[in-house]
């Protein structure tokens, strides 16, 4: 039987929430119409030093068959640990569909599992139906301004990631929990045999801003503010709004113009203000990752094709500094 | 040392994919100070895939100071699964023995961030992606780097050269391309190696491409209409009436 995979996301020894959507996927892609008729089973492999106890946690929330794939020499997580022994344990199960959070990690060892596989691989997928052919994918592309559609050529595994926040979790409570078998892969590579990566330390560069969690309005700045100097007139706007905060894209932060701890997005914080305005930003994914939970969203875009305004209440076409001028006179 | 940075053209003719210039400011960076602080010779050799158009991001690589180019023209359609271009750029990379290899994170167009991971495993080389910092190589075969994971925290790690590193923005400030030293170029060195004489067979892609669509939309996108400030007097009003102001 056609095996649905999902690889459960571990990190600093918990699970990343991530793990749940993936699980939801996986049973979209199993009740999918071109698969009903022969549905795959699913499994959720969990790779960990000692992973009994996350796999029983995982079996449990999910209802789904769980392999703990104990790894003794897996510490932290590496690219070449992790493609080493999931490329043993998986090649022998006859995978269709392998799922894979598009985080740092996943998208660190996805395509080098793919290729070890022969399988097809699709990166940073927001969509998944059918046509008459079988499953297709979607997934961004040319800046985000376009979603590309792909399949994987006939009879060929697929390597999945999928965008966060996109399968929700089909809230699943109680029922019976699925069950959990441990298997044990040591990183033993017949190549070089012994790591070529060696984890020294994770470490957090800068904590939390709490100022920009808490904020009701967050003004955001993007690329589209042509200049350093120019952020001053981004401030002024600020200003206007009682408890508003500055937010960022991150090109703005590496630049230097703005601190890091100023950065929205997937890489940078996580905010769900009343009101967000995105100020000349585009609206990548991974933008919109940090602030598609706001309530209420303005952009400002020179550009009536961005993004940012198909995630946007109030689309306002027009050059962000001549805007917070009129704005600034309108409201005397 | 000798270093390999692959680079692809997109948008504009003659414009580097702009993760891509972050990769080939790194390895200039670490040419800059091999050779200044242990007057180590270093060679920063650049390699894309592309059409016959892309030999002008070489040549502007060439204007940044590196010192080799390879060209693998292709004339491709609009999608080129990331497995071909891997299978592609492996060919230049066995050329040499290669100490490090960078790539971008990803390119803006097809933004899949597998080239680099693929091409390592295609050489056999470990890799790590999204690195945000890199130090001088202690030695011929050893690199520590830093990786970028979500939330403000970043992975130290420890890597076996030979390795392929994808780069992150933010890590350096590109340089801008000195005109002289594009201008004192020639064509000579940039080595155009043709798609059929690598591959008599083609390499099969692993996926199909079935077409482009737009995004869905998130929420309802209403359009403020009229001049500037008609704009800026709703807006004031919309914000007034929900109390945000
Ligand atoms: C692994 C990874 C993680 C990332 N993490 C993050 C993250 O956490 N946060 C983040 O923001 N990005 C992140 N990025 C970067 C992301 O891909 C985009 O590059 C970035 O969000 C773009 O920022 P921007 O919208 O400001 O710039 P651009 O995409 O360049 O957009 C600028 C916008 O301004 C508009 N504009 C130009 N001039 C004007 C004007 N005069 N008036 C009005 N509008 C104007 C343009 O039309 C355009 O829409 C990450 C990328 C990667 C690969």
């Amino acid at each position: 039987m056609k095996q649905i995979l999902v690889i459960a996301e571990i990190f600093a020894g918990q699970i990343r929430p991530i793990t749940w959507e993936l699980a939801a996927a996986a049973r979209k892609i199993k009740n999918s119409p071109p698969l009903k008729q022969l549905p795959p089973a699913i499994h959720i492999i969990v790779p960990a030093d000692n992973p009994t106890t996350l796999s029983e946690k995982i079996a449990k929330q999910t209802g789904i068959d769980v392999i703990g794939l104990q790894i003794p020499e897996l510490k932290t997580y590496t690219s070449e640990i992790y493609i080493y022994c999931l490329e043993q344990l998986t090649k022998k199960m006859n995978p269709s569909h392998i799922l894979i959070a598009h985080t740092s990690q996943g998208q660190d060892f996805a395509p080098g599992l793919a290729l070890g596989l022969d399988a097809a691989s699709i990166p940073g997928v927001n969509g998944i139906r059918s046509d008459e052919n079988g499953l297709i994918y979607s997934r961004p592309a040319f800046n985000n301004t376009r979603n590309m559609i792909v399949r994987p050529t006939s009879n060929r595994p697929v390597v999945l990631t999928l965008m966060p926040g996109i399968f929700k979790q089909d809230g699943r409570k109680g029922g019976k929990p699925g069950q959990v078998d441990i298997r044990k892969i040591s990183f033993a590579p017949a190549a070089c045999g012994k790591e070529r990566i060696q984890h020294r330390r994770t470490m957090r560069k800068v904590c939390e801003n709490q100022a920009l969690k808490e904020a009701k309005v967050i003004v955001a700045a993007g690329r589209g503010i042509k200049g350093k100097e120019d952020l001053k007139a981004v401030f002024n706007f600020a200003q206007y709004f009682p408890a508003a905060a500055i937010g960022a894209s991150r090109p703005l932060v590496d630049m230097n113009w703005i601190g890091y701890q100023q950065q929205i997005g997937m890489t940078g914080a996580t905010v769900a203000p009343k009101l967000y305005i995105a100020c000349g930003i585009s609206g990548s994914s991974q933008h919109l990752a940090g602030m598609k939970d706001a309530e209420f969203v303005v952009a400002i875009n020179k550009n009536p094709e961005a993004p940012i305004f198909r995630h946007s209440d109030i689309c306002i076409t027009a050059d962000v500094l001549e805007f917070i001028q009129a704005f600034l006179e309108a409201s005397g | 040392m000798k270093i390999l940075v692959c680079i692809k053209q997109v948008g504009n003719e003659g414009e580097i994919n702009r993760f891509d210039v972050h990769a080939l400011e790194e390895a200039l960076g670490l040419k800059d100070q091999l050779s200044a602080r242990l007057s180590k010779s270093v060679t920063v050799d650049v390699a894309t895939v592309g059409p016959p158009e892309a030999s002008k991001i070489i040549k502007r690589a060439f204007g940044m100071g590196a010192d080799r180019g390879y060209h693998i023209v292709t004339e491709d359609p609009e999608y080129v699964s990331s497995f071909v271009t891997a299978t592609r750029l492996a060919v230049v990379a066995k050329k040499i023995p290669y100490n490090l290899i960078l790539t971008g994170i990803m390119s803006t167009d097809m933004m899949a961030g597998q080239t680099g991971p693929m091409l390592a495993t295609i050489l056999g080389l470990p890799c790590a992606t999204a690195v945000i910092k890199t130090s001088l190589p202690t030695s011929d075969n050893l690199i520590e780097i830093e990786r970028e994971l979500e939330n403000g925290f970043r992975d130290c790690l420890e890597i076996q050269l030979p390795a392929v590193l994808t780069i992150q923005a933010g890590i350096n400030t590109p340089r801008y391309p000195c005109l002289s030293k594009m201008l004192a170029v020639s064509q000579k060195k940039i080595a155009s190696l043709t798609e059929a004489d690598l591959f008599p067979e083609p390499i099969e892609a692993r996926e199909i491409y079935i077409g482009l669509e737009q995004p869905e939309k998130t929420r309802s996108g209403r359009e403020l209409k009229g001049s500037l400030s008609d704009k800026a007097e709703q807006l004031f009003g919309l914000l007034k009436e929900k109390d945000l102001i």
